[in-house]
């Protein structure tokens, strides 16, 4: 089954295709800001690459975040919208499974890591590879860098765009940086095993994963838990 | 034709289908309310998650109402201009989406140019030129709306810092009341003396068609902060009588002296605030005495809706536009020119 995966999380966009086996076309590109604007002429153009149409895809894979929190929503809505005037099925995956994916062959234990906005804090996890497919070990990170020594298993594959930056923040020995982007074939991938375990997703209920509160739902939540505290 | 149209541009999720820019087969209007009392306002990340969450079941809901499919749907219109960007870029999003994997022509719409739209669904008979006055919580803006379809805007007037509705919302606030304001002050008006008080008329004399409300707002609040803080019990029909009314005047006299010195004898006012009992009845009132005639959209069409952005979106794909795979969002857009001058 043809799968078109798009990730729309980081300052590089992606769009990648496979058929189950082989990646039949892998886009990245630069959208920055314009991840609208460029997301669906991206998708049209990835197609072509392949010598495909949208009537030949089976299944859409769409990379949920976290990353930008405009980003993620252009992606979980194109991909939702895709799938439901398209009919076609489709499934949902975080991310930092996405990044780890592309150091599946690392013999290290696996730490996927994007930047959460501004200052330094991250988004991270840590994945294990059973049949080849990323399984997330323990909770999603949300903190600082220098502070992510404290889940790292020691030696470790670190992943992502900012890696050996951050490396060197850490400043741990044993850690080996990857340097890549969220990238489309892979989440086709993941999305793809996902749907041949019949796992799709309910389309109109795809929800990004945001992994933060926004500013305004943590100030009352923080204020409610005070007055809570004060009673 | 069939126009699918969809609406992301603020805090209401909204789909809609009409016929040739006329017929409403359906509109539906998920409501952030929830949220705004919640937080008091439009909070634009919160009400961003909140359309990712909505816009499928708001787009398969508009269908399903009608018992039409996609497959009958035979464009599709989005706001794309003037609102929190955040927001737009939800409903830009899926209508490309949609209009890719269907294949459609897809067009899109300034928020305003649909509230104008929501007047033409209501009276098609609307004579052109005319001047309107589209006031809501987000916008109180005044244009002169040229001859035919397609004659384009001309900006007026704009409010230099509060929108009308946004005043409602704050005096509401201030007096206790909830929120959205303008539902609620508009009934307690009713058993209230408009004359109780005199707040201030800002810019009715003012020679150009700008408005502020920021003053009148701060009025209304030196008035009363004194019995507020001291929990006395302030005369609230009263206040609210009296603060609306100096909202009214400063609208109807501002867009009735537009409409004589630009030599049009018709008058149309949209929006959210559009809705207020007090407002068509002194606008319908004055134009009676000074010749006018005014129009006012159905109140299903006051507040924002996405069956406006479909009738704006047909006009537009009538007159040969249509938007690209590229289509983005811009949070403040001037409105396409050409009249008057």
């Amino acid at each position: 089954m043809i799968i078109l995966g798009i990730d729309t999380s980081a300052y590089v966009n992606a769009v990648g295709i496979t058929d189950g086996e082989t990646v039949l076309a892998d886009r990245r590109y630069e959208a920055r800001a314009d991840a609208l604007e460029q997301i669906v002429a991206n998708i049209d153009n990835t197609l072509k690459d392949a010598g495909l149409k949208l009537a030949d895809v089976g299944g859409i894979g769409v990379g949920l975040g976290p990353g930008s929190w405009t980003g993620i929503r252009v992606g979980v809505t194109v991909g939702k919208m895709l799938a439901f005037a398209a009919g076609l099925p489709v499934a949902g995956v975080p991310t930092l499974a996405a990044l780890a994916y592309a150091a599946r062959s690392e013999a290290l234990p696996v730490v996927a890591v994007i930047p959460a906005g501004t200052g330094d804090t991250v988004y991270a996890a840590r994945y294990d590879f059973e049949n080849g497919l990323p399984v997330r070990q323990g909770d999603y990170y949300v903190g600082s860098v220098k502070e992510l020594t404290g889940v790292l298993p020691g030696a470790t594959a670190l992943v992502g765009e900012n890696a050996p930056a951050y490396a060197e923040t850490i400043g741990a020995a044993g850690i080996k940086a990857i340097e890549a982007t969220p990238g489309g074939a892979a989440v086709a991938h993941l999305s793809g095993e996902r749907l041949a375990r019949d796992e799709s997703d309910d389309a109109l209920a795809l929800t990004p994963l945001y992994l933060k509160e926004s500013t305004a739902k943590a100030f009352v939540n923080k204020y409610a838990a005070r007055v809570k505290g004060t009673e | 034709m069939l126009v699918l149209g969809i609406e992301t541009s603020c805090d209401e999720t909204a789909a809609a289908l009409v016929a040739d820019g006329k017929e409403i087969l359906s509109s539906v209007i998920a409501t952030q309310l929830d949220l705004l009392r919640k937080y008091g306002g439009v909070v634009p990340e919160v009400a961003a998650r909140r359309h990712t969450e909505l816009i499928g079941y708001v787009v398969q809901e508009a269908l399903d109402r009608t018992g039409k499919t996609l497959d009958d749907v035979e464009a599709v219109a989005v706001t794309a201009w003037q609102g929190l960007v955040g927001c737009l870029l939800v409903g830009v999003a899926a209508a490309k989406s949609l209009s890719y994997a269907r294949n459609l022509p897809l067009v899109g719409v300034h928020h305003i140019e649909g509230h104008i739209y929501a007047n033409r669904l209501s009276h098609p008979d609307i004579p052109f030129p005319h001047v309107c006055l589209t006031v809501s919580g987000g916008h109180t803006i005044l244009l002169y709306v040229g001859e035919g379809e397609g004659g384009g805007y001309e900006l007026l007037g704009t409010t230099l810092d509060d929108a009308a509705g946004e005043a409602f919302d704050k005096i509401a606030k201030f007096l206790g009341l909830g929120f959205p304001g303008g539902p609620v002050i508009d009934r307690l008006a009713k058993q209230g003396d408009r004359k109780a008080f005199s707040f201030p008329r800002p810019m009715l004399r003012a020679n150009n068609y700008d408005f502020s409300f920021s003053g009148l707002k701060t009025a209304v609040i030196n008035m009363f902060k004194g019995p507020v803080a001291r929990g006395e019990a302030l005369p609230l029909a009263d206040i609210a009588a009296s603060f609306q009314e100096a909202v009214v005047d400063v609208l109807v006299g501002k867009t009735l002296r537009a409409a004589v010195e630009r030599g049009v004898d018709a008058v149309s006012v949209t929006g959210g605030v559009s809705a207020n009992s007090r407002l068509r009845a002194a606008f319908t009132e004055a134009g009676q005495r000074r010749g006018f005639r005014v129009f006012f959209p159905d109140l299903s069409l006051c507040t924002d809706n996405a069956a406006m952005i479909a009738a704006a979106g047909y006009a537009k794909i009538e007159r040969g536009e249509q938007a690209g795979l590229s289509l983005d969002v811009l949070p403040s857009a001037p409105l396409p020119g050409r009249a008057g001058g």
